[in-house]
């Protein structure tokens, strides 16, 4: 449901809807969200001094992510 | 939408395009409670220049709670998100608000009165009221709580730590 969450809070927010891709992945210190957006969007998706990616990360702990990461990366990034 | 030929009434325009605002955000909204499997109607509605939508339901309801967070902490987040939903769709930013629960409505009852009691308080001592800091929403309602009891007041300091100092007359 997380996943599906902050795709949705994402896709409405960014002018490449269908790049969006959040993938969720088990890391040994935790769960991690990865949120893909299309190189353009990434600025969107930050925000000024990170605000909106702050938001993203407190509406998401509110849905149940307390403790969950949310990274926010552009699809040309590696992993 | 063609230009020229069709006379619009600004007021009318303006009050459209709050309206359009509240639909979009209601359908972004509405969106998350369905995934997130929230219990929650929405309400909208204008209310002088902006438009506002509030998440609605039993007042009790555990969901809405979460929804609103630690003062309104998560609130503040999902309006932030629904104005830039709303940007993305309109090209203009959006001032909107977003209530939920009733969150916001309590909280301007309580400020009001805070208001109304430092300018109380002002007008009896002739000196500057300094009030704890707040966030934009808060201070905002008691500007207005201030100037209806006739006294000005002004902010001061930076975010987090802005707060309203009232001045006696």
């Amino acid at each position: 449901m997380l996943e599906e969450a902050l795709e949705h809070l994402v896709k409405g927010i960014v002018d490449n809807p269908d790049d969006v891709q959040v993938a969720s992945r088990n890391l040994r210190r935790g769960r991690v969200l990865e949120v893909r957006v299309h190189p353009d969007d990434l600025g969107k998706v930050i925000g000024r001094n990170g605000r909106t990616a702050r938001a993203l990360r407190t509406v998401v702990g509110a849905l149940g992510g307390r403790g969950v990461r949310v990274d926010l990366v552009d699809v040309d990034q590696v992993r | 939408m063609t230009e020229g030929n069709t006379p619009v009434v600004e007021g009318e325009d303006a009050l459209t395009s709050l309206e359009q605002e509240g639909e979009i955000a209601a359908d972004y909204l509405e969106g998350l409670l369905d995934i997130a499997d929230l219990d929650g109607d929405i309400d909208m509605d204008v209310e002088g220049d902006r438009a506002a939508v509030s998440i609605v339901g039993d007042s009790a309801s555990r969901d809405l709670q979460k929804l609103v967070g630690r003062d309104g902490e998560v609130l503040e987040a999902l309006q932030e998100l629904t104005r830039l939903a709303v940007h993305r769709e309109t090209g203009d930013r959006s001032r909107l608000m977003l209530d939920i629960g009733g969150f916001r409505a309590r909280k301007r009852a309580e400020l009001t009165e805070l208001g109304a009691k430092a300018a109380e308080e002002a007008k009896g001592t002739g000196e500057p009221v300094k009030l704890r800091p707040m966030t934009p929403f808060e201070r905002k309602v008691v500007h207005d709580a201030v100037a209806a009891a006739g006294l000005r007041s002004e902010s001061e300091g930076e975010e987090p730590e802005r707060r309203v100092v009232v001045l006696p007359a």
